[in-house]
């Protein structure tokens, strides 16, 4: 459905999005995840036919947005950030004239106006000027003017951004509810957000894709894959109760024992001591194996063996902080 | 055409649910009523006719259409909701049109709430009622020039005072310019072109009672001109 490729935009002689190419399917949902400044809201722009590129196609539809702006305003339902609304209009006036502006018939525009409320959790608030909403509901109205026309393409610059966490999470439902239907590309800078909502994640970082997959692939394809958490009781080799250190604990021996220098041994009181390992990709059945082989052969007791993918969260900071010291 | 309606209904309503449009017109119909009462010598004059009425028209328009021009695009852009517009399908000439229809109308209804003036005057004396037509006319054509170039400056900035001062400015050069070719001594070539380029010159025609085609095209094309470099000015920020 959107077909982004070699996309550059310039302001002034400031690069906001520098060659940037990716593509969405029909009824996927992507997420591009960066930090404030990493392109976001320009690729966002360029998309909806707001802004026209300075180098490179984005082609929505099968429409490039820099040729036909109009026929892409059609296809596309557009939160922008900060949700710019018009504070004299009650709800109900400003649905409308999105409606009159979207074209649609005389005597479908009351239905469309009262489902897109419904599905935002509008009901009710049709006579409520805009100014005098909170700022949940006003990006609720953003929301409902966005899905207002059925439009097939969604775009949604930082959809949940000022909400309470109860709003949050019904906006996440509503999103994800049209997914499947609709193509729909939001940004973010909250991870679990992604995480909740993308089949697919872009992240970028000074105008370029960092890195781009699934939310999985991402974790996986990242070194250090998955964190290996044990809790292990048992007396440390060598001098007694050295433990403060972690030096003399059972972790600090398996670390030894399995090869692990990397890992981090950590005392816990009594003979208990936390081992956390970082095991490569794809390594992870085989690290915990060997941990609970070293443990049974060495008469140590593992009271706890946890393991977590990395999340999405470090694998950002760290691929935005690895870029930045390039 | 119908987007372009679209536009100037919600700028009407958005022009009536603020004070805006009412204060327009009342500092309209008050000023004009003070000028002509008070100092355009209506009773010395001891003549019916509306003639130093509408000569104070050219000045106070000019004062007056900016305030109500310069919201237009400036309100728009610190609002943000410029981006909401921009990204509805409207064509860049509907907004322009769309927006002018509505300040328009606003000047045509102060123009409607001034129509007791005339009718009390002729009360008073013969009026000749064909030139008050013509007046009328000249009035709203002013308006519309007027309206078109207040909204083009609007749509330079996002500041709505900076957009108020040089609409006020810009508007009353092009009114009075005429003015040059009354107290200089010019060349009657540069007298021609400073006549040629006032609007205030134009719309004095009208007060004479002359409906002039050329005055008609000529106040046609100014307001075109402005509102094809308003569409021109929105088309280029996509390039910002």
């Amino acid at each position: 459905m959107i077909e982004v490729s070699g996309l550059s935009k310039s302001y002034g002689g400031f690069e906001a999005v520098k060659d940037v190419s990716f593509t969405v399917g029909d009824g996927r949902v992507i997420g591009l995840l960066g930090p404030n400044g990493a392109g976001k809201t320009t690729i966002m722009k360029v998309l909806t036919g707001y802004h026209r590129p300075s180098s490179g196609r984005a082609v929505v539809g099968g429409i490039d947005a820099a040729e036909d702006p109009l026929a892409v305003k059609r296809l596309v339902g557009y939160l922008p950030e900060g949700v710019p609304l018009y504070a004299d209009m009650t709800v109900e006036e400003c649905l409308s004239f999105i409606a009159e502006a979207r074209g649609i018939a005389k005597a479908e525009r009351a239905p469309a106006a009262a489902k897109a409320m419904e599905a935002c959790g509008l009901a009710g608030m049709g006579p409520v000027r805009i100014e005098h909403l909170s700022k949940g509901f006003r990006q609720r109205v953003g929301l409902a003017q966005a899905i207002l026309h059925d439009p097939p393409v969604l775009i949604l610059d930082e959809p949940t951004t000022g909400l309470d966490p109860k709003q949050i999470l019904e906006i996440r439902a509503l999103i994800r509810s049209l997914g499947g239907d609709k193509t729909v590309i939001l940004s973010t800078h909250i991870m679990q957000e992604v995480e909740a909502l993308c089949s697919e994640v872009l992240i970028l970082n000074e105008g370029r894709i960092a890195a781009q997959g699934s939310a999985r692939e991402l974790s996986e394809a990242m070194q250090g894959g998955e964190l290996i958490t044990a809790v292990i009781l048992g007396r440390g080799g060598g001098a007694g109760d050295a433990g403060d250190a972690g030096e003399g604990s059972a972790a600090a021996k398996a670390a030894a024992a399995l090869g692990w220098p990397e890992a981090a041994a950590k005392p816990l009181g009594g003979d208990r001591s936390e081992l956390s390992y970082r095991a490569p990709a794809g390594r992870g059945d085989e690290a915990a194996e060997r941990l609970f082989d070293w443990a049974a052969a060495s008469g140590a007791k593992l009271l706890e063996l946890r393991r977590e993918r990395i999340s999405l969260e470090e694998i950002f900071v760290r691929l935005t902080s690895e870029e930045q010291k390039r | 055409m119908k987007a372009a309606l679209v536009i100037a209904r919600r700028e009407l309503r958005s022009y009536f649910n603020s004070p805006l449009a009412y204060v327009f017109i009342a500092s309209l119909l008050l000023s004009s009523a003070i000028f002509f009462y008070f100092l355009g010598g209506f009773y010395a004059a001891n003549r019916a006719g509306m003639r130093s009425y509408f000569a104070l028209f050219p000045v106070l328009l000019a004062v007056l259409v900016p305030a109500l021009t310069m919201k237009l695009w400036a309100e728009e852009r610190r609002q943000g909701s410029y981006e909401l517009l921009m990204t509805l399908p409207f064509t860049e000439a509907a907004l322009a049109i769309g927006k002018h229809l509505a300040a328009w109308s606003v000047i045509a209804i102060a123009l409607v709430a001034t129509l007791p003036v005339p009718l009390m005057v002729g009360l008073l004396g013969r009026l000749d009622w064909g030139v008050v037509a013509a007046e009328y006319l000249g009035a709203l054509l002013l308006g519309s020039a007027y309206a078109a170039v207040g909204q083009y400056l609007s749509s330079l900035t996002r500041n709505q005072m900076s957009a108020f001062m040089a609409g006020a400015a810009a508007l009353l050069a092009l009114g009075l310019v005429y003015q040059l070719a009354v107290w200089l001594d010019l060349p009657p070539w540069l007298a021609g072109a400073v006549n040629w380029l006032s609007l205030g010159y134009r719309f004095i025609s009208f007060s004479r009672g002359v409906i002039d085609s050329r005055d008609i095209v000529y106040f046609g094309l100014v307001s075109a001109a402005a509102l094809y470099l308003t569409a021109k000015r929105l088309y280029f920020s996509a390039w910002s």
